[in-house]
């Protein structure tokens, strides 16, 4: 089951640089994970930039929970 | 919150450049690497840069990149990986992370306990994030 685990991720991770690469050819239809990221973080509530704060707010999570805890 | 218009990107200031941001995350990221998990000093200095980039993104201080106004019909491809990722996750999180069966900070936590892989792991987390702020 371990190994069941270790492989998913691993096949997760392999199919988000697949999709990057995709989207870094010419013409391509796929937008860049960037361009996915700007254009959440664009999302206000009135004067609130609340993809903006959603992002920040998941990445700083990520780094605490990997490198602090 | 005040909004600033979003400015080009090709026109950076002196510390904007990647002669200037490279060697500091490089630097911020070896420190970081030194400090073990679930201490003091591990809990500030991720805090700290983390917030440090948070206060950054949030006040405009720095030139963005252009944002598209619409997404090209082909970010649902995007929702693969995520899905994928998403599925492992929350199973091996609701089977209670289990040696034979687990997250994957849970795998990544041997390897994080090696200072260079950390701090390679923490430049990742900080170049994200600096691309993040430039968004």
């Amino acid at each position: 089951m371990r190994y069941v685990a270790i492989g998913g991720f691993t096949v997760a991770l392999l199919l988000f640089v697949a999709v990057e690469w995709a989207a870094r050819r010419e013409g391509s239809r796929i937008p860049t994970f960037g361009d996915v990221c700007a254009y959440v973080m664009r999302y206000e509530v009135g004067p609130v930039p609340v993809g903006r704060i959603a992002l920040f707010g998941f990445w700083w999570w990520v780094g605490w929970h990997f490198f602090a805890r | 919150m005040e909004q600033q218009p979003e400015l080009p990107a090709d026109l950076p200031r002196a510390w904007d450049r990647p002669v200037v941001t490279v060697p500091t995350l490089t630097v911020l990221s070896l420190i970081g690497g030194q400090f073990p998990s679930f201490s003091t000093q591990a809990n500030i200095y991720a805090i700290g840069t983390g917030g440090a980039l948070v206060w950054i993104g949030l006040s405009n201080r720095v030139p963005r990149r252009p944002v598209p106004h619409r997404l090209r019909s082909g970010a649902v491809w995007w929702l693969l990986p995520i899905l994928v990722f998403g599925v492992f996750e929350a199973s091996t999180f609701m089977l209670g992370s289990r040696d034979d069966f687990p997250t994957f900070s849970k795998i990544a936590d041997p390897l994080l306990d090696d200072s260079l892989i950390r701090s390679v792991g923490y430049l990742a987390w900080l170049s994200a994030f600096w691309g993040l702020v430039r968004r």
